[in-house]
């Protein structure tokens, strides 16, 4: 066993403002680069295990969109250790349940299970790391499944396709330009070879996040934890690993000039022969690349308006910004000023738009904070009969008014006691905080931030509100899209 | 699946790491039993049965308000209760709409309400603020005309955006052929929507919402004495009604599988829904073991029958589920999901085969396991909300179950064997009497005609009603009557008819109804006598609920709750427009207005549909287009705010002195649905006209 270097442990401890109950935690990092999270709730004997990995389909080839998702369903299909189909039946007969979900920016597997099979949770994700199946049988099920997805959410659902149409437009140089769920031509343009790769880039020890919370001991779990996770190979000896498991013998030696028969194959890293031994070192020693994107810095230079015709009976107006990423210091005042607009039923759009001038059947507006850049988006369904460009005039006035107007004071305070209920209620379920903690430690650079966040929110003054809404709401500068009847076409 | 998991366990390589063997899987450790703290229960003194599950482990408070009311039929108002649900926060006759939702927003609380609760959630510090609002709604809600109209005018428009939306046409669809005549099957549609007044919103919420019977819970941070306190300070004078009371009945229940299809162009994939009733309410003690065969066949996770073989196995779809839900107003089974268009048909075929295939045979012991493992896994995890135990403990006391029901869950759970599991499937599975609503592209419509029983397609609307595609009729109005003259009296020229027709002087009618909401059996007489006097009554159980009769001058109708009611003069001028055993001969000469709408198509009949007007009453008489018989009226009568539809269906048609009369009529008006068999017709008797006045 190897030593357990506990590089960044912290016991984390700050000054809780408000009525946000306080989340303690510890986290370290080990050799190989895992970051492991621990939080401690024991009210119910139930624990969430976790896995961020820092990729999602920002990282992706722009000829092969929608992998970083596919991978969230393929990595389901089994490992070295587990049989098709047995990650959800291992986890459902032990009383659990699990899921994974893909962004721009990441991929996020958990488990919730009852606290006594935290071990399982814990061999399952790490399984999952060290040798997943990457190969044509589970390809070939998930291709299709992963269509179906596609149908059902974005094809055949009203308005389904407004994100990959507004983001194409916000961004055409950073690869937000392309949602999640990606080309299905390129899915299927794509190799096995091309799987693999990307199994071998993103899917690496230094590249995960490693969060648990709940009914846990702290001590039990870190052996678990060294166990499970310590033991998988650092840097690009897991990549070795992998091609020893998954190649031919003529492959193998052909690629790293050392025959398999050279490694143990019952203790892979502690093989015994000199030529073994000096390979692995070698690979452990050198670093996987794992690319990284850079902050979008391309600005919308003028409005792009455009019309989508769509299975719908309703027209519906999407107007699309360009707000800076979410770790920017102006997005919490970005937020308090979305909760004007349209937090609750008194905002500023519901009270305007839906009940005073009845344009609307729905609008709202939010904000998509990102790891390279932010959007905020106003979205309205029209009721019968209204023209979309009145209600975008309407909207505008809003805009207009928030810039030119400080809000008052009882309005800022209205805002202030909305974001204090939902940031106590943030962290309600273990599983919530779980997600938070790995979240702020990958985004942020700081777990610790979840107990940081509510003041940041009320640092928050009038005159910034103001000023954000001047600087980002850029009339000028912006994408509308228009959902139009298929039949008016 | 005992099989595969054996043969994938067989050809899995023994893969290990270091000291540490990765294919050990590791065993769990000791589990921590589960402790239910019990909820505080009390009454206040107007009859509100409040229900506390203390929880301070975050500053928050939820203060949930139920209604002890049962759900109503709507019929011509369907959507009544949805309309008034989403006005019960438009203002009151303290606080305008524009007001109530600031200070409620100023504390960041959350306040809603629907068509049977309105709830509080908000920080404790901000509790009293809160339930000041609260309170004021509940004793204050004042629905004003102007939100009224804004609602109705949001719900046209949202009727609108439901003709887009496959999932709502598909649950549309469903509720209605599951449950007709039954709170459940009321679909709100462009018409119901124009019936509802603002009266009928006031009165729904008044008649609904009423202190006796109904439930407060609490959850989070609060004391049982704080409880009390604010509980008495803030709804302790709320008086109010009874609360509404009726038994909903259980749905229809099939003979043969129905395909009902539901059109949407241009669509990519289909919603299917193969669904049934279930005669079981909750907390009976079939639930559990239903619910373990549920889990089985598709009820959770990708473990379940439905999911390996249409999804895992067949990638036919991202997700094919079937869901059991128990309530204690009705219950059904819907199993389901999204299908490509060239593979709906086969999808239906395998969620067929599966739901029969359970009833084959026990389910094995690993996928019982897994079932059971996994809803006593979903039972811990839901404990970690504190509204669990309060949801426990509201339904121990509203659907009367032993207090120690969720104590004893698992272990009743555990308990639960293959036997019972198929038990079950046998009770409450068919796949030969399900409706099978699909919800797609017109294109993949041949390909389900063979799981029809009939092989006769319905087509329903966005909302579940008929599709009414009238085309033109090939004849005329005096034509249609004609011959609807000829062949019921089986002649070949109107002389010979009326002829037939001048021989019978007296008709009398007796038969055998039933309904579901009256447990024995009525009879109902009807009676004519030339020229045109008419009687009837219905009866049972030796009393007369309802008579009436029309002398060729006068007449009325005495119902046994409301008394008698003579006819008014525009009751008595439509009638004697409408006069004759068979009156269609009579048409033109008593100056009937008719009108032949075109053909359509009546449970994959065509039929003529003929509209006439008397009064207030419209009806629709659909002919069939080959034999030329009627299958069937549908009446509508506007009397002020009232709309009363009425629907009877004729079949079974045999002759009787030489002419056709149907012997089997189905009637249904709101939520009252009579099946009558006609036991006797007797032309010609003595009959005593006075029984009927």
């Amino acid at each position: 066993m190897k030593r357990l270097l506990i590089s960044g442990l912290l016991l984390v401890s700050t000054f809780a403002a408000n009525a946000q109950r306080k989340i303690d935690f510890i986290e370290y990092d080990l050799p190989n680069g895992i970051h492991v999270i621990l939080h401690q709730e024991p009210s119910t004997p139930i624990v969430a295990v976790s896995i961020l990995y820092h990729v999602g389909s920002k990282n992706e080839n722009p000829e092969r969109t929608g992998f970083a998702h596919f991978f969230e369903h393929l990595l389901f299909e089994g490992s070295a250790n587990i049989g098709r189909g047995e990650y959800s039946e291992l986890v459902e007969k032990n009383g659990g349940a699990l899921n994974a979900n893909t962004s721009q920016d990441r991929t996020y597997y958990f488990e919730l299970l009852p606290s006594n099979q935290l071990e399982l949770g814990l061999w399952l994700e790490s399984e999952r790391l060290l040798h997943a199946k990457v190969e044509n049988t589970g390809i070939e099920t998930q291709r299709s499944v992963v269509k179906e997805e596609k149908r059902q959410r974005v094809d055949n659902s009203p308005y389904g396709s407004f994100f990959t149409e507004m983001f194409k437009r916000l961004f055409t140089v950073h690869p937000y330009n392309w949602a999640p769920i990606g080309s299905m031509e390129h899915l299927d343009a794509a190799q096995e070879v091309d799987y693999v790769n990307f199994y071998k880039t993103f899917y690496v020890p230094a590249n995960a996040t490693l969060s648990i919370a709940g009914d846990l001991d702290i001590e039990q779990t870190k052996k678990w934890i060294e166990k499970y996770f310590s033991s998988i190979p650092k840097g690009q000896a897991i990549n070795l690993y992998r091609d020893f498991i998954n190649l031919s013998d003529a492959d193998f030696e052909k690629t790293y000039g050392v025959a398999k028969s050279k490694f143990d194959a019952k203790d892979f890293m502690n093989s015994k022969s000199p030529e073994a031994k000096k390979l692995i070192a070698s690979y452990a020693s050198k670093a996987v690349e794992i690319p990284r994107t850079k902050k979008d810095t391309e600005k919308l230079t003028g409005v792009v308006k455009d019309v989508v015709y769509d299975n719908i009976q309703l027209p519906g107006l999407f107007i699309g910004y360009k707000f800076p990423e979410q770790t920017h210091p102006d997005a919490y005042a970005l937020d308090m000023l979305n909760e004007v607009l349209s937090g609750g039923s008194s905002s500023r759009i519901n009270k305007v738009i839906v009940e005073k001038k009845e344009m609307a059947q729905f609008a709202f507006s939010f904000n998509y904070g990102l790891e390279d850049a932010g959007v905020g988006i106003f979205a309205a369904i029209a009721a019968n009969g209204i023209e979309l460009d009145s209600i975008q005039k309407e909207f505008d006035i809003q805009v207009d008014l928030i810039k030119k107007e400080l809000i008052s004071q009882e309005e800022f305070e209205k805002v202030r006691n909305k974001i204090e209920n939902d940031n106590v209620s943030s962290n309600a379920s273990i599983a919530g905080v779980a997600e938070n903690l790995a979240d702020n430690h990958v985004y942020y650079g700081s777990a610790s931030r979840v107990n940081k966040e509510l003041e940041g929110y009320m640092n928050v003054t009038r005159e910034d509100i103001q000023r954000v809404a001047n600087k980002y709401f850029t009339q000028n500068a912006r994408v509308i899209l228009h959902y139009l009847p298929k039949d008016k076409q | 699946m005992k099989k595969i998991i054996f043969i994938a366990g067989l050809i899995l390589p023994t893969v290990l790491f270091g000291q540490l063997d990765r294919s050990v899987r590791p065993n769990p450790g000791q589990a921590r039993t589960i402790n239910i703290k019990d909820s505080e229960v009390f009454t206040t003194s107007n009859g509100i049965t409040v229900i506390l599950s203390e929880n301070h482990k975050l500053p928050r408070v939820s203060i949930d308000l139920f209604t002890g009311s049962d759900p109503k039929v709507e019929g011509m108002k369907a959507g009544l209760s949805e309309m008034a649900g989403s006005m019960i926060l438009s203002g009151t006759s303290n606080r305008s709409k524009d007001q109530l939702d600031n200070e409620k927003d100023y504390i960041g609380a959350s306040l809603s309400a629907d068509a049977t609760s309105i709830s509080l959630a908000c920080l404790t510090k901000h509790m009293n603020k809160g339930l000041e609002l609260f309170s004021d709604v509940v004793f204050n809600a004042n629905f004003p005309q102007s939100e009224f109209d804004r609602i109705k005018k949001q719900n046209e428009s949202g009727l609108l955006s439901a003709k887009s939306d496959a999932a709502i046409m598909a649950r549309n669809a469903e509720v209605k052929v599951n449950f007709p005549n039954h709170p459940f099957g009321g679909v709100m549609t462009e018409s119901t929507l124009a019936n509802i007044t603002l009266a009928d919103v006031q009165n729904y919420y008044k008649s609904t919402f009423t202190p006796k019977g109904s439930y407060i819970v609490i959850v989070g941070d609060i004391t049982k004495d704080k409880a009390k306190e604010v509980i008495e300070k803030y709804f302790g004078s709320w008086n109010g009604t009874e609360p509404y009371k009726a038994e909903a009945g259980d749905g229809e229940f099939n003979k043969g599988n129905r395909v009902i299809f539901v059109k949407k162009p241009g669509a990519v994939q289909s919603v299917v829904y193969v669904s049934f009733p279930e005669k079981i309410r909750t907390g009976q003690a079939d639930q559990l073991p239903l619910t373990v065969l549920n889990g089985i066949l598709g009820g959770g996770g990708f473990g379940t029958r439905l999911m390996q073989n249409l999804r895992e196995d067949k990638a036919y779809t991202y997700g094919c589920y079937s869901n059991l839900s128990i309530t204690g107003d009705g219950s059904w089974m819907s199993m389901g999901g999204n299908f490509r268009n060239d593979v709906t048909d086969s999808a239906i075929t395998q969620i067929l085969f599966e739901l029969d295939n359970i009833t084959n045979d026990y389910v094995s012991d690993e996928e019982l396991n897994l079932t059971k493992s996994s809803m006593a896994g979903a039972f811990a995890r839901s404990l970690e909300r504190p509204s669990t135990v309060a949801r426990f403990a509201y339904n121990i006391i509203k659907y009367n179950l032993p207090k120690d029901y969720y104590q004893t869950y698992l272990k009743r759970l555990e308990a639960v064997n293959k036997e019972d599991v198929l038990t079950m499937s046998q009770k409450y599975f068919t796949a030969k009497n399900c409706n099978i609503v699909v919800v797609g592209n017109e294109e993949i419509l041949k390909k389900l005609k063979p799981f029809d029983a009939d092989g006769k397609i319905e087509m329903l609307d966005a909302f579940g009603d008929e599709v009414k595609e009238i085309t033109k009729a090939n004849i005329s109005k005096e034509v249609l009557l004609q011959n609807y003259v000829l062949a019921t009296t089986k002649t070949t020229t109107l002389k010979a008819a009326k002829k037939k027709l001048k021989k019978i002087k007296t008709y009398q009618e007796l038969t055998d109804l039933s309904l579901a909401q009256i447990p024995f059996p009525l009879k109902s007489t009807k009676v004519w006598m030339a020229p045109s006097k008419e009687g009837s009554k219905m009866e049972g159980q030796g009393m007369v609920f309802m008579k009436t009769y029309y002398d060729g001058k006068t007449g009325a109708t005495t119902n046994m709750q409301t008394g008698k009611k003579e006819m008014t003069a525009d009751e008595i001028t439509a009638k004697q427009k409408s006069v004759g055993l068979i009156p269609e001969i009579n048409y033109a000469a008593s100056g009937m207005t008719t009108e032949l709408l075109g053909i359509e198509d009546n449970n994959g009949t065509k039929v003529y549909v003929l509209k006439f007007t008397d009064g207030s009453t419209e009806t629709f008489d659909y002919f069939d287009t080959e034999t030329f018989m009627k299958v069937k009226s549908l009446s509508i009568r506007k009397e002020g705010d009232e709309v009363i539809e009425s629907t009877s269906t004729y079949a079974d048609y045999k002759e009787v002195n030489g002419i056709l009369f149907p012997h089997t009529v189905n009637t249904s008006m709101g939520e009252m649905a009579f099946s009558g068999k006609v036991t006797s017709i007797v032309i010609n008797s003595k009959i005593d006209f006075e029984v009927f006045k």
